[in-house]
This record gives C-alpha cells, structure tokens and sequence, in this order.
C-alpha cells in the first residue's frame, strides 16, 4: 500500500471540496482497501464519506431511491424492495457474502473494479491499469472473461450483480460535483473499453454518486446467477429479467446480464424478439439467440455463449 | 465401547486462545520477494528504495544472501535452499525478503524492488509433456495369470472392455492457515514457533540450514491451522525468518501471503491415467490395466505415483500398472491429502462405473462381485477387512436400490438427480513412536511426544487413549505435542498419527503404572513398601489398602513418577494393511445452466479401531469436503508464457463454502484390527478423500448421462 | 486530536466529523512521502485501546500486531475467506478490508470479547458440542458470523444457515457440523 493521507468528511459539501484527482471517496471499502492494498489503487488522499447523509430506501408508486451509502446487506432485507424490485434484492443477496454486504455500499458497489486477475496483481501488464502495457487475459486464462463488448485491449468482465439488476430497470443514478448535480442512466454511465479500458465510466474526478434511483416495475421478475460455487463467488453468467405476460403471451420484457459483457449489458433485440411470443421455453430460449449475437469467445469462455441463453431463459421461466 | 468425546483443546479454540505460529510476537517482520519468470536466472535487484523505505531493517537477495547450507535432502522440501543463488527454477520463487518494523513497512518496502531476469524458456505445460513422460525408477507392476503372456493379451481376451483417458489439475492444499514463521533467538539458541506437522523435521533441517547443532534449536508448534500435507516441507520463510533474526537481533515473523502459499508451500502435481478394464460378461474382472502419468517439479524431489492403488483395490487375475512423469519448471510439490490415491481413484472408481454402464450391471455389484478377499497383487491375507459391510451397510442406509440405473431419468424441478458410489482404500502403516506418560502428585497424568494435532483430533487421542490405560477420567489426562522438547513421536503425515502414537501411549501409561509400582513397593515413605501392591482405575491397592496414585505420590514425597516407551515402526509381514471405505452420494445438475450441486452423502468406513468417535467422523467429513472441491471446483491453471498459477488466491482457486456441501453422513464399523496393532485402529486422516471424486463423477453420469473425465467437473462440461 | 493535522490539512487523526476540510492539497504526492503515524483510538471488547499507526493500518492488523488480540485470524488478508471476521457496532465484518481508524468512536467485538467471564457464549459451547472445527484457524470467525446468524430473523432452513455461514470458508471442512452448532445456538436442537 502507498502512503496516503486521510481525512473524514462530515457534509457532502466538505467532501466535494476535499475530492478531486489523486483522492479516492472511501465508503465500504471492500474494494478501495483491497486494490490500495494490492497497489492497484493508489490514491494519495482518501476522503472517508461515511457520515455523509447519503441515506434512506424511500419506495414510492413511482419508484425507488436508494441513498448511495445505504449498505448491501440492508437493501436486500428490505421489504418493499424485495418484493417490489425482487431482481434487486435478489442481485443483492446472491453477491459477495454477509460480511462484505454489511460493509459494502450501493454506491461502491457500482463502482468496483473488474475481478480480472491479471488487473488485480500489478506485476502483470494490464492496460486497464497500466494503459499500453498490454492485455495478458486475451490469450491467457480467460474463463470468467467476458465474450460481449470487448476489445483487443481489454475483455474484463463488469463485476458488480447489482448493476445488472439496475440496469435491466432502467435505473439512473444521481452524481453530483462542485458544480452541480446531474443524473445519468446507469446503461449509459459504464463505458465500453475500446481502445481506454482504464476510463470505465462517466465519473468526473471528485464526483460523488448520491443516489441510485429505480422506476417502479410491477412485472414478474428474477435475478438468476450462475457460477461453480454455491456461493462467494461472482457470476459466470447472471440474467435479471422482468417480463410482462398476459394470458400466455408476453407483452413486454426487460433483460440485462452479466458476467459476460465488459459493463452490464442490457439486451434490447432479445426483449423484441420476446414482444408477442407465447410464454413458453421455446420461445424464451429462442429470443436469448439473440444476446449473443456479435459475442467474442476467448480460449477458455466459448461456453458463455450457451450459457448465458440458457441463463436468459431460466430466469424468463423463473419469473415470478 | 464408543468415546466421543469433544476435543479437550476445545475451548481454547473457541474463544481465540490457541496460540498459532504467526500469533507469537515478533518485533521485525519479513514480507518475501517472489520470481515472475519460470526459468531463467536474477540478473539484477536493485534494493536501494526498498532500503531507504521507512522501518526498514534489512533487504536480503541473493546478492545479498542469508547464509544458509543445504538442506534439501530426499525429503519434501525443495533441494536448493532459498537465496544461495540466483537462478529461477519457478515462477513464483523466494527470491528476496525485505525486514521491516511492521508487517505494512515490509509490505510495502518489498513492492519497491523490480528484479530484472535473463529469462530461459520454461517447461510448464504439463499436458505436452505426457507423451514423452520419463518413466520412475520402478516404471512398471505387473501381476499375469499363469499362462497368460500380456497385460494387453489378457485385455483381448475379455469378453468386455472399457479404457478411457482421465486428467486431474494441479490442486492446492489452501490450509486456511497460511504458513508463518517466528524466529526468536536467545544467545546461541533458536526457538522458532512455525506451522508445521512436524516439530522434528524443522529441527533437524533448520539446524542443517543454520549451520548449528540441533540441540540448539527447539521448535514449539501446538495449533496448526490445517496442513494437508502442505506443512511437511520447511518453506523458504521458515530458514529466512531464523537466519534474518539471528543477523537482526531481533525477533522477526515472516507470514507468507495467501497468493504466495500457492508456489510457496507445495501443490498436487496434476496427473494423466489410462485405465483399461477387462471383464467377463457376468462382470469378474480379467485385467486392470492403469498407466499412471503426473507432473513433477524440477525444484523438489517429492512425486505422486497415481496408478497404485489399483494394484490393490479389486480383485482380478492380471494388474499392470505404469508410473512415470513429465518434468515442469513449476514450483516443489509436495504429499496433499492422498497423494496418488486421491487423483488415482477418481480414474479407477469412474472406469469401474463406465464398466458396469456398459454391462448393464448395478455399480454397486459390480464392486462387490469383485471384492478382494486376499490382496490382489500379492495373495497375503488382509490383517482386518470389512468392506462388504460397508458396502451392504451404506447401501441400505443410503437407499442405494432406489437408483435408477438410466441416466438422465431422474429430475426434481429444474434439477436433474443421479447417485453415484465408488470405494476409498488408503494404506494403514506404523512408524516409530516415543511417548511419555508423567503420573503426578496433583492426580493429573500428562501424556507427551512430539506429534502433531492438525484439527486431526490427536490431543483427544491420547487424553482418551490414556485415560484409558490409566484408568481415569480423560479430564485429569494432560496431553503434550507439538513441542520439540518432548520425545519423539510420529508427526502427522500418511494416516500414521493414531496408528503408531496410540499404541505407545498405551505402552507408556503401562511403563509409568510399573514406575510407579516399583515405587510403591520400594519408597521407605510408601504405605506400600514391602508389599506388592497393584494398580487399578488410578489406585493403588494392596491388603485392602488403596490410595489414589496422586495421595501415594504426596506422601512418598515425589513430584511424579514417569514411563517412557517406544514402539519400533512397521507391521507382522505377510498381510495386506488397508483402511477401506464405502462413498455414496447424490448430485444434482441444473437442467438449464448445469451446475452440479451435491445433494446427499453417506460414507462408510472400516478403519479398525475409532478411538473417538467424534473428532474421527470430523476427519472423514472434512476429507469428503476437500473431495468434492477437488470434484467439482478445485483448478489451478499454469500459464504456458510465464509459469505462473492463474488465479492464485481464495475468489479465484474455489474451495467449497458451506452453501456447497450437505448433510454428511458418516459412519463407522469400529472393528479392531489387532493384526495391525494392539491398539487395532488403522489410520483415517486421508481414506476419506478417496474416491470422493469418483463418486461425484459417477453420479454426474447418472444424473446427465454425461461422463466428465477431466478434473473439476464443472458446468461447462455439461451443458 | 488538535496538532495531528498533516501539513496539507489533512487529518492523520481519527474523529471523523471533526476533520477541517476546506484546505486544499495539492494531489499526485509521491507515495514515500511520510504521512505522520495517527493515533488511533479504539474500543475493543469495551475496552479502550490506543495506538500509533498509518491510515493504511487494517482493523485486523491493528487487533493482532498492535494490541495483542490474536483470536482474529488472517487467512487471506482480502475478503475473500472470513477467518478476520469481528462485529463493528454489532455488524459483522471482514476486519482486513476494514482501516482501523475508520473504527474510531465504534464498538469493535473480537472473538475475545464473547464469553461472559468464565461461561463461554452459546454459539462457542454449541461449536464445542458439535465440533464445529477442526484445526480451530477459521472458527472465531466463524463463530463471529454464528452469532449474528444466531438473532437472524430472515433465516429459516438448514440451507438458510448454509447460505449465511458461506461467508467463512473452513478448509478442514467442519461445515455439517457448524450447521448443527447454529441449530443448537438458536435452541432447533
Ligand atoms: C471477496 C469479494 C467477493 C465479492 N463478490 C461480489 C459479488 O458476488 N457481486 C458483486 O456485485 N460484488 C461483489 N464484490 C464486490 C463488492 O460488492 C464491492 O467491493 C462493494 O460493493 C464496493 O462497495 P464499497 O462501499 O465497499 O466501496 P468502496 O471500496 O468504499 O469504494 C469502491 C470505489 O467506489 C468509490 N466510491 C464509493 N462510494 C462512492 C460514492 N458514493 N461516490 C463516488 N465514489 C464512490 C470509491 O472511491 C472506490 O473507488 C465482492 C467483493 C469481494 C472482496
Ligand atoms: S482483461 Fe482488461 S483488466 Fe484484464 S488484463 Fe486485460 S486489460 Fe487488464
Ligand atoms: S483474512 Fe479477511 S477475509 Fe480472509
Ligand atoms: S477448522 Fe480448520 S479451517 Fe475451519
């Protein structure tokens, strides 16, 4: 770990003051203490935000808000969320474990950094973290890589559950700076990698995320999370789906996965192909062709391809 | 009689009081510099901002070394001795160690050092390596019935036949403890507290690599937190830390970090098998044909030999077994949990089910009709063997008739059902054990030597064994062990902890009864003097007389009497010693998505003797645990460019959680091999893991149809 | 904690709300910069405890090199196995990825901190019972997850304790035991 020194803000506004370039917010820390630890991060200031009022599940007829700082643990238990966003609870629930979802935060949580291993021991090129100096994961062990909007500079998977979940919802999330507030679609707020796998997102330096923000979705939904353990472990594939059907047919669906895209990947030709189908596992399995249309397999991950379909269509068929 | 009796260090293990290697204090600590090439040499280190960093003691390379002698005999620990050169024979290698005030100065200090390298090209791909594999110095076993002229001759020969190709990984022992080291000298004299499964072991080579006498050197480890075989070797820490504290003159600990346990301390070479079966139509086997092949690193002379146990397993006229390896510039590895059994029975106990698929045979019956009355590759006798009851008594507790032999025909919802069965063998055998048994005058006993309790349960065996011998409640038994300044006795290490320090304690506590009768009868203060006084249940009687052993003591004046006794090791020649067990398991594959999940376990076992019932039944279920990892989940890949492991930490190298594993059902058959020993328990520390994987695989296939014969069977492999 | 604030405004020190954070730094410091060691105070077990220490310096490093509480085990030292698990404010945590001086004015529980003098709390006497471990090295923690699973009102099932307990690896593999020891400590059997 480098040096670094450290500072608790007690407002939003003292914190803004105190961000910038250089500086990383401390929330949960589950990943800032981890990769500082690694020297993946290496901030020179942190600005603990924990006893910023970045707080509160509010659930209204026409939505959810989640305060940034509101921890994992706690939105999964949630009532109103779990039956009313039960893809959210559940994405929740199956992330991490119980201590980590204590300690994590729903900002942070959108915020983690790719489990790619090669990333995470800095005695290994990485272009995400390194920019230029390579991409080891392209012809190296590959298997939990993602095959859907890589790049020859980078193929790692977006790690975070609960970012699947959000933006199958067609949730936004509200950023603020010295400058102002702005709320941005979490669809839009994740970049591909293309040839700057290192910027990931839309965060402007010393941006703080304030709340997350969630539509009201009254259909049947399901986050089904596929991986070789039962638990503590990230997803090989994950679908989170909300369909709407009436009398067999289904007239609407929503579907994001993850565990195989390098940002949650929302799945707009799937939903499409799903509008007017009958409800039924043929035609599930059928419209998931279609989310992996333009996929790039590596070396060790061709079978993310079926697999991910075959997640869509569980999930589809699990809905409830 | 059945014990079960909980671990008498209990307590200090459940409120943070047993004190482990890396919890004794240190006032510098070491953090290791690690190689990032496979092959080739260290041309350069440049120490300089390591050194200047704050709190920084010392940075040692090798070209600034430790002196340190070679210590690597035909043991496990790596040949070379750690920065006596600056070649790289791994990736991942101690090439450096910087000392710090703190743990975070040396963290954080060694980060600041970039070696440069004269890289060689590495032999690391294991698998390119399996068709030009060197054959060992006993490359082949091979039993022929009379007049039978070949292994392949009799295979022609069989009605039926089946022969596949099974692959297993480089697996990783993970204890969760990883390997740490305190080295505290005073004067001339090293007391060095290191995770370790046997004390002696790290005397005898740490006084070798020191370059001082042994009895300078006393090694204290009572609480290892899990081994597996992965604490046999004395590491590069554990020689640094000592020689680093001696050059300092200060205690230092050197922890190595979980990602530096993987190429650190040892591995499970990964292993290629050939198992060819020939049948009769009515399933008698005609000929086992097992050609065994596993990685061996250059840095160590430790290998597995995985082909073995089907010498040994099922009866059949013609057995040919071949044993060779393929080099690799990977890291030393060293015995996990089984070694050979465990990779070995997978391949064997999946043919044996490809068999019986194949002649529409019950599994289960097929393992029976072929049962091994006399050991199959010598003819001798078996000196104890029940494992047809554990193959009726587990069949019937587990519902084992209820299975549908078509695969694919059972589902539950999403999930699709299968029920698979193998058998586990692990040698029994004895080594030579030392144990003390001290009666003293407060009514305690203390029972010592210089063993090793991994979490085996050892300190309960010899409170129970005795408390058992002398007579008296097991809370008035002091157990001792992992203390160098005791006699020696067996380390923890093939199965052989209870097997060979049972029986001596057992000896012991008769030499400290006739010690104390011999005082008794002799001690001028004694009540007994003159008498021929006996010993029963903690007394000592004579005329009527009777007094407790402690009051007796008291009054003679002594502090204590002792007896000391030492077994030699090996067993009555002539008979077959095996320790055999009966798995049954049912596993369940998601219909869409794949995944196995293992829904049902039920293991049977024929150990001889179980001294306590519960810390024995713990062992056979963390052993079935640890097999289902390596069934299911437990990979660890070595990068063909630079020879490292991929994913070397615990998100990555997936061991089972506690959501992976079901109910186990254990149970055991408690009959006493007294041709083994008087004690007549065998070992159990390792059966439990064998044909674990075998099992799993087997009961995939029943539940998909599928036959997954590569190591971990993963989802990927069934969708 | 007046006079612990670091040339560039910041707090080397620990009350959280009391940090004055308008002065500006200048960022992009060379990493071998000293920053001065804060003093750290804890509470652990409801006892005070003071120390010296960087910013950077884990919870759990904090409990086993600098207070001398060992109980807490280090088997990953990255979240990823649960052997550093303590309660912070009667929550459980991983204590490796938790910087002690975010702790300051908190109540941290140890494995230490559980037993009522001589009579062991009753997820410690069900692990006993059950022989809820072997080597013993990932057991406060798991014991430290047991006791808030214990009062866990949203688990019902075997797999629900299984489920809660996945936060703990134990590599021996006492799992079906420790099932069976969170059963006894929430009275089930
Ligand atoms: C072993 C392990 C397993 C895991 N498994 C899963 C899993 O299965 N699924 C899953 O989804 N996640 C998983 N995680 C990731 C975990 O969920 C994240 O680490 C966590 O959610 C991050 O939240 P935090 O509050 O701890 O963030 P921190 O570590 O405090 O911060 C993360 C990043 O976000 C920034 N940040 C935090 N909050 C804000 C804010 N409000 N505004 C602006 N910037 C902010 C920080 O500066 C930092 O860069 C796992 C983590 C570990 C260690
Ligand atoms: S996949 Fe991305 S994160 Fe991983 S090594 Fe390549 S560039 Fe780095
Ligand atoms: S040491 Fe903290 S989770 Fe492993
Ligand atoms: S008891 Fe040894 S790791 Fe759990």
């Amino acid at each position: 770990m480098r040096g670094f020194g450290y500072g608790a803000a007690a407002s939003v506004r003292q914190a803004l003051t105190q961000g910038g370039d250089g500086t990383s917010y401390l929330a949960g820390g589950t990943t800032l203490v981890d990769l500082m630890k690694l020297e993946v991060m290496t901030p020179a200031h942190v600005v603990d935000i924990n006893s910023l009022p970045l707080r509160g599940i509010q659930c209204t007829p026409a939505g959810l808000r989640i305060g940034a700082l509101e921890r994992m643990a706690d939105v999964a238990v949630h009532h109103e969320v779990a039956s009313r966003w039960s893809m959210v609870a559940t994405a929740l629930r199956l992330s991490a474990s119980p201590q980590l979802r204590n300690m994590a935060s729903i900002g942070g949580n959108l915020l983690q950094r790719t489990r790619c291993d090669y990333f995470r021991d800095v005695r290994m090129p990485c272009n995400k973290r390194k920019p230029g100096s390579g991409c080891p994961a392209v012809n190296g062990a590959n298997r939990t890589h993602a095959v859907l909007g890589t790049s020859a500079s980078c193929v790692a998977t977006h790690a975070s559950d609960l970012a699947v979940a959000l933006v199958a919802l067609d949730a936004s999330i509200r950023l603020q700076d010295r400058h102002g507030q702005r709320v941005v679609r979490l669809a839009d707020f994740y970049r591909l990698p293309g040839d700057t796998p290192a910027v990931e997102n839309q965060l402007r330096p010393g941006e703080l995320i304030t709340e997350v923000i969630v539509p009201a979705c009254d259909w049947p939904q399901a986050y089904v999370k596929v991986r070789d353990r039962t638990s503590y472990e990230f997803a090989l594939a994950s679908a989170a789906v909300a369909v709407d059907v009436h009398r067999g047919v289904v007239r609407d669906a929503r579907i994001a996965v993850g565990g195989v895209g390098t940002r949650p990947w929302r799945l707009p030709a799937t939903e499409e192909a799903l509008r007017g189908k009958p409800a039924t596992e043929e035609s599930y399995l059928e419209a998931a062709k279609l989310a992996v249309v333009g996929a790039k397999p590596l070396g060790d991950n061709a079978f993310k391809l079926p697999l991910v379909q075959r997640t869509i269509a569980r999930a589809l068929a699990g809905a409830r | 009689m059945t014990v079960s009796l909980s671990r008498v260090e209990s307590r200090l293990k459940v409120t943070g009081g047993a004190v482990f290697a890396a919890d004794n204090v240190a006032t510098a600590y070491g953090y290791l510099v690690t190689s990032t090439i496979a092959l080739g040499t260290v041309t350069a280190m440049d120490a300089t901002a390591a050194l200047a960093a704050p709190g920084v003691l010392a940075v040692y390379t090798p070209f600034n070394p430790l002196k340190l002698f070679g210590y690597g005999d035909n043991s496990t620990d790596e040949t070379a001795p750690v920065l006596q050169d600056n070649g790289v024979r791994y990736n991942g290698q101690v090439i450096g160690m910087v000392v710090a005030d703190t743990f975070e100065h040396a963290r954080d200090a060694a980060s600041l050092i970039a070696p440069t390298y004269d890289v060689k090209p590495g032999n690391v791909d294991f698998a390119a390596g399996v068709a030009t594999a060197t054959p060992t110095s006993s490359p082949v076993a091979e039993v022929l019935a009379p007049g039978v002229t070949s292994i392949d001759a009799a295979l022609a020969a069989s009605d039926v036949t089946v022969s596949a190709v099974y692959t297993t990984p480089h697996q990783h022992h993970n204890p969760m403890e990883p390997h740490a080291a305190v080295a505290v000298w005073t004067d001339d004299r090293l007391t060095l507290y290191t995770a370790t499964q046997g004390v002696m072991n790290v005397v005898s080579h740490m006084a070798r690599a020191l370059g001082v006498d042994q009895s300078k050197v006393h090694v204290v480890n009572p609480y290892v937190g899990g081994a597996f075989g992965g604490k046999i070797g004395n590491w590069a820490h554990v020689p640094l830390a000592a020689a680093a504290a001696r050059a300092l003159g200060r205690p230092v600990k050197v922890a190595l970090t979980r990602e530096q346990t993987f190429a650190v301390s040892g591995h499970r070479p990964p292993s290629h098998q050939t198992v060819t079966l020939g049948a009769a139509k009515d399933g008698t086997l005609v000929a086992i044909k097992h050609e065994g092949v596993s990685g061996k690193s250059q840095s160590g002379p430790s290998m597995e030999n995985v082909a073995n146990q089907s010498l040994t397993t099922y009866a059949s006229p013609n057995l040919h077994v071949t044993r060779a390896f393929v080099p690799l510039d990977v890291s030393a590895m060293t015995p996990m949990r089984a070694p050979g059994e465990t990779h070995g029975a997978f391949a064997l106990e999946s043919a044996m089910d490809e068999l019986a698929f194949k002649l529409g045979m019950d599994p289960l019956a097929l393992r029976q009709k072929n049962y091994a009355v006399k050991v199959p590759n010598s003819g001798n006798p078996w000196s104890s063997k029940h494992l047809d009851e554990c193959y009726t008594a587990g069949a019937s507790a587990f519902g084992w008739d209820k299975r549908n032999p078509v695969p694919g025909s059972v589902r539950d919802g999403d999930w699709l059902v299968g029920l698979g069965t193998a058998t586990a063998t692990y040698p029994a055998s004895r080594s030579k054990s030392t144990i003390k048994v001290r009666l003293q005058a407060d009514g305690t006993a203390v029972v010592s030597g210089t063993g090793a309790d991994l979490g085996t349960g050892q300190f309960t065996v010899f409170a129970i064994l005795g408390a058992q011998a002398l007579g008296i409640p097991a809370g008035s038994i002091v157990p001792e062990l992992g203390d160098s300044s005791l006699p020696v006795a067996t380390p923890a290490g093939g199965s052989t902890s209870t097997s060979s320090n049972g029986p001596a304690v057992l000896a012991a506590a008769d030499a400290a009864k006739a010690a104390l009768i011999a005082q008794a009868a002799t001690n001028p203060a004694s009540p007994f003097n003159g008498k021929t006084p006996t010993y029963a249940n903690g007394m000592v009687s004579a005329d009527g007389v009777s007094m407790s052993f402690g009051s007796l003591l008291t009054a003679m004046d002594l502090p204590a009497v002792e007896g000391t006794s030492s077994l030699p090791s090996g067993t009555t020649k002539g008979y077959g010693y095996l320790s055999f067990g009966a798995h049954f398991c049912e596993v369940r594959v998601n219909r869409w998505t794949g995944e196995p999940r293992v829904s049902r376990w039920l293991t049977v076992i024929d150990a001889g003797t179980i001294v306590n019932e519960k810390t024995a039944r713990s062992q056979v279920l963390g052993a079935v645990v640890m097999g289902i990892g390596g069934a299911l989940l437990e990979d660890s890949r070595v990068e063909p460019d630079t020879g490292r492991y991929a994913g070397a930490n615990m998100a990555a190298y997936l061991v089972p959680v506690n959501a992976d594993i079901p109910h186990v059902d254990v149970q055991f058959l408690n009959y006493p091999d007294t041709v083994f020993s008087p004690l007549g328990a065998r070992g159990l520390g390792e059966l439990g893991i064998v044909g674990v994987a075998g099992a799993v695989a087997n009961a995939v296939h029943n539940a998909t149809g599928k036959r997954v014969r590569d190591l971990p069977i993963t989802l990927d492999k069934l969708l | 904690m007046a006079g612990s604030v670091s040339r560039r405004g910041f707090l080397g020190g620990a009350a959280a709300a009391s940090v004055a954070g308008t002065v500006a730094w200048a960022p992009g410091r060379a990493w071998a910069d000293p920053v001065p060691p804060a003093r750290i105070r804890l509470s652990v077990n409801g006892k005070p405890y003071e120390l010296d220490a960087d910013p950077g310096v884990t919870l759990l490093d904090a409990l086993r090199e600098r207070i001398g509480l060992t109980g807490t085990k280090k088997g990953c030292d990255r979240g990823q196995c649960g052997a550093c698990t303590v309660h912070v404010d009667g929550r459980r945590v991983v204590s490796c990825l938790t910087l002690a001086i975010t702790c300051v004015g908190k109540n941290v529980t140890t494995i230490e901190g559980i037993a009522d003098g001589d009579a062991l709390h009753p997820v410690q006497q069900a692990f006993v019972d059950c022989d809820g471990f072997q080597c013993g090295f990932c057991t406060s923690g798991q014991i430290m997850s047991a006791v808030e699973v214990v009062s866990d009102r949203s688990v019902h099932t075997d797999d629900d304790i299984r489920e809660a307990m996945s936060g703990n690896i134990c590599r021996c593999g006492a799992y079906s035991n420790i099932v069976d020891a969170v059963k006894q400590a929430r009275g089930e059997k």
